[in-house]
C-alpha cells in the first residue's frame, strides 16, 4: 500500500534557479513560508513561521545542488515546536528534472503509514462494519493516488 | 481537527497505545496499558491526549474504564490528506511564479 502524497510542478527556468528558490532562505520564504529561523542546511533545525497559523519546526535531512531537497516534520501541524527527530514526522522531497531549459519539480511527502493508515492496516480483518468501510476508502485513495 | 489527530498520533507512546488498541476491542485503560511502562496516572494522561483529538473515547463501566477506537478519525485523516494536496499545489504554484518572474 502506498502512503505518499506526490505533485508536480513545470517550471521554465534552469535547475540552478529552480534550487536556488527551495534552498536558499531569502527566495524561500517568497513562496512558502512567512519567515525563516536557524539555518536552513542539512542537519538543523530551523522555524517556518506562518504568519498568524503558527511555527513549526522542521529538520533539514539532504540538500544536493542542483537536483534534491528534502526535510522532516509534522504533518500539518504548524505549529510543532521541539526536536523534530523524536516524534513521528513525514518527509518531505523536493527532486528537480531539467529538459530543453524546462524543469519539472516532484514534490513527495510519504510515512503517513507511521501515522493513522497503518492503524487501518492493522485493524483490517477486525469484525467491524465501520472500519471496513474507512478501509475500503483510505485503501483505494492510497492504493490509486 | 484532523491536525489535532496527527499531533496526538506524533508521540511514538501514543502511536504505539493505539496500534495496540487496533488488534482487539475489549480493552480497558488497565489492559490496553500494559506493559507500557508507564504509571496507570500516565496511561491516563496519554488516553486523554488521544480521547481529546476524537481517536478513542473513554467509557466508564463500574471501576473500570473502556476505551474504545473510533474509525471516523481515519476519515478525518483522509480528507487531511487532501487538503495537504491542495496546500502542496498552491506552493508549487507560488514557487513557478516566484522563479519564472524573478
Amino acid at each position: 500500500m502506498q502512503e505518499i502524497i506526490q505533485r508536480e510542478v513545470t517550471i521554465k527556468a534552469t535547475k540552478e534557479k529552480v534550487y536556488d528558490a527551495i534552498t536558499n532562505p531569502e527566495k524561500v520564504v517568497l513562496w512558502f513560508p512567512d519567515t525563516i529561523e536557524g539555518e536552513y542546511v542539512v542537519g538543523e533545525q530551523p522555524v517556518l513561521g506562518f504568519g498568524k497559523d503558527g511555527r513549526t519546526q522542521i529538520y533539514v535531512v539532504a540538500a544536493k545542488p542542483y537536483d534534491y531537497f528534502s526535510y522532516r516534520w509534522v504533518p500539518g501541524s504548524e505549529h510543532f515546536i521541539g526536536d523534530v527527530t523524536t516524534v513521528a514526522t513525514t518527509l518531505v522531497e523536493f527532486a528537480i528534472e531539467e529538459k530543453d531549459g524546462v524543469c519539472k519539480v516532484t514534490l513527495t511527502e510519504s510515512g503517513f503509514a507511521a501515522l493513522a493508515p497503518e492503524l487501518a492496516e492493522k485493524a483490517f480483518g477486525q469484525n467491524s462494519g465501520g472500519w471496513d468501510f474507512m478501509l475500503g476508502r483510505l485503501g483505494k485513495y492510497f492504493g490509486q493516488e | 481537527m484532523e491536525a489535532q489527530i496527527f499531533k496526538a498520533l506524533g508521540d511514538p507512546l501514543r502511536l504505539k497505545i493505539v496500534k495496540r488498541l487496533s488488534h482487539g476491542s475489549d480493552y480497558t485503560i488497565t489492559t490496553l496499558t500494559k506493559d507500557l511502562g508507564i504509571s496507570r496516572q500516565g496511561a491516563r494522561k496519554q488516553l486523554q491526549v488521544l480521547a481529546t483529538a476524537k481517536v478513542l473515547r473513554l467509557k466508564p463501566v463500574g471501576r473500570e474504564v473502556n476505551v474504545i477506537l473510533n474509525p471516523a478519525a481515519l476519515e478525518s485523516c483522509r480528507r487531511f490528506i487532501i487538503s495537504l494536496e491542495q496546500q502542496w499545489d498552491t506552493r508549487l504554484n507560488a514557487l513557478k511564479d516566484v522563479v519564472e518572474r524573478g
